[in-house]
């Protein structure tokens, strides 16, 4: 019930935030149709995704203009960063146990792709290369080590995909662009589900409009995602002031399993 | 109802922490163990990044133990005595199995010896407890238990200094056994990273001849302050305790610790270890099949240690 309750003052936000997103995408296409060089527009409706108690995973929407006849794709991506991984491998041909670990530099720890065809169909390798755009794009930019030669490297980054994939943190079909036509105008939108695993972090939204296998024209938009409330208490305080934290969490324990046990015993237990 | 951990950095919906707690406490209650090698994989397929999991585990122990403690203290089941002496030996031999680590990490195959180390521990225990449990369940349909032929090793033990008398154990030795065994498995649990309730069991049990309901109470008195210590050094250290967990984890644990010291009550001692034996081998077995099947992914999460 409360859960439900929730959902449904998180969809009341959403459609207002949308209903502003509108709004302010009007006015942007207004703007830009003085200046017919920056057609391009792009606007995150939910552009502050709170993480509250509560919290388990949001929706993010892209709407803008764009020239007509234009192919768009639209990229979510956090900040590249340092990443580190466990990796598993055979010892003495027979158990697979840890066996080190990789580290990966220039590589977003979250990557959302949406776009209105397959992107192959819409540019040309070294244009989605150029861009960041897709998983081999990815690979040829990410610094993977240790890796001998080219064939490790992409096995690797493959096995990295892989694991970003099923923690829901890279996708490379978020969701589809669609594109309506009005006033000569091409209006974009795109919704893509916002999984909870992703970390509170500065996103970056670039929208990329592509026509004959080249992209002519980008707009960028932000979304980001911070705790808030309780849930930001509980993580600075273990980050800041961790011995407290520690006292805390033990003396909590310990007054659960006395009340508990203090229950039980007024509950006429064994005697 | 889902509820977002702020340490895990992850949401999580409340009836698997609590059921989870619930289940683990029951058998913290029944056999004296923390139950980590069971709850801290369990967390990790729910999606607790393994840091976090074996740091937060050890928080929600410190509650289970207390009820535990608690409910089996109210029953006469708890050797302080022993106790503190177990809990002294293991703080020493925590201090050299840490440093084993740092040797074991220098010469990068630690992983492998801490993954043997803990398949043999769990294997060895589990076959042993399993047919000692069962042995002496055919014995008691037979005939009464004979009084114990003393061995040699017996012998030796009587003769080292220190004899004191546990009364609640009803057992006499030389504090120095207590002391001497609770580092051994102080030593082993650092270098596996577990409270190591599943190694002292036996040692009490088979080693010091305590009765299996007192072993129960026992054990659960020195996890508590195990966990107290892992707790601290976890949160201060390494900031992996997710509070929020914690306190979800132990809602369960803490009811079932209650009930599982009541229904230990219930069974005998013998079938008190032969259950523990089997969920021991059940485990090993697991880990068995994990080291030796193709795994679905080759990376995990990393950081930590």
């Amino acid at each position: 019930m409360r859960q439900f309750r929730v959902q449904r003052a998180i969809v009341l936000v959403r459609e207002r935030l949308n209903t502003i997103g509108l709004i302010m995408g009007v006015i942007l296409s207004l703007a830009a149709a003085q200046d017919a060089s920056a057609e391009l527009t792009a606007k995150a409706n939910h552009d502050r995704v709170k993480v509250g108690f509560f919290y388990h995973g949001s929706s993010v929407s892209v709407r803008g203009v764009s020239d007509p006849g234009t192919d768009l794709i639209v990229k979510i991506a956090s900040p590249e960063q340092h990443q580190m991984l466990r990796k598993k491998g055979k010892i003495g041909g027979v158990l697979w146990m840890n066996v080190g670990s990789i580290t990966l530099e220039q590589a977003p720890a979250a990557y959302f792709l949406g776009s209105t065809k397959k992107i192959g169909e819409i540019l040309s390798g070294d244009e989605m290369d150029r861009n960041a755009i897709g998983y081999e794009a990815l690979a040829k930019r990410a610094k993977l080590d240790p890796a001998a030669d080219e064939q490790e490297k992409a096995k690797w980054f493959g096995e990295f995909v892989k694991y970003k994939e099923s923690s829901h943190l890279y996708s490379a079909e978020a969701g589809k662009v669609t594109v309506v036509e009005k006033d000569g105008k091409q209006e974009y939108y795109i919704l893509m589900d916002w999984p909870y695993q992703a970390a509170p972090e500065k996103y970056t939204v670039t929208v990329y409009a592509a026509k004959d296998g080249k992209v002519i024209e980008t707009a960028e938009a932000n979304v980001l995602v911070e705790q808030v409330g309780i849930v930001k208490s509980f993580a600075d305080m273990a980050k800041n002031k961790a011995a407290l934290y520690g006292l805390i969490s033990i003396l909590a324990a310990l007054a659960a399993g006395f009340g508990v046990g203090m229950i039980f015993r007024k509950g006429g237990g064994a005697h | 109802m889902y509820l977002y951990l702020p340490v895990a950095l992850t949401s999580i919906n409340i009836l698997i922490p609590v059921g989870l707690g619930l289940a683990v406490g029951l058998l913290s209650g029944l056999f004296g163990v923390g139950g980590g090698f069971l709850m801290t994989p369990l967390l990790i397929m729910f999606g607790i990044p393994s840091t976090v999991a074996a740091a937060t585990d050890s928080n929600q122990i410190v509650a289970a133990s207390t009820s535990g403690t608690y409910a089996h203290w109210r029953i006469g089941n708890v050797d302080f005595k022993m106790g503190l002496i177990l809990l002294a030996g293991g703080f020493i031999g925590g201090l050299f199995g840490v440093e084993a680590i740092k040797v074991l990490r220098a010469t990068g195959n630690a992983d492998f010896v801490i993954k043997i180390t803990y398949v043999l521990m769990l294997g060895v225990v589990g076959i042993y407890m399993f047919f000692e449990s069962l042995a002496s369940m055919k014995k008691a349909k037979t005939e009464e238990v004979k009084a114990e032929k003393e061995s040699g090793l017996g012998r030796f033990l009587k003769s080292l200094p220190l004899q004191t008398h546990f009364e609640k154990s009803g057992v006499t030795h030389s504090a120095l056994i207590p002391f001497i065994f609770g580092g051994f498995v102080g030593v082993l649990a650092a270098i596996m990273g577990v409270g190591g309730g599943f190694l002292m069991v036996p040692v009490m049990v088979y080693i010091l001849r305590m009765p299996m309901h007192v072993v129960v109470g026992t054990s659960l008195f020195q996890i508590l302050f195990n966990c107290i210590e892992v707790t601290f050094l976890q949160a201060y250290t390494n900031h992996n305790v997710d509070f929020i967990l914690a306190v979800l984890l132990l809602v369960g644990s803490t009811i079932g610790a209650q009930v599982g010291a009541v229904f230990g009550r219930k069974l005998k001692g013998e079938q008190l270890k032969i259950i523990l034996a089997v969920i021991v081998l059940v485990v090993t077995v697991k880990i068995v099949f994990d080291l030796t099947l193709s795994p679905s992914m080759l990376l995990s999460q990393g950081g930590g240690h």
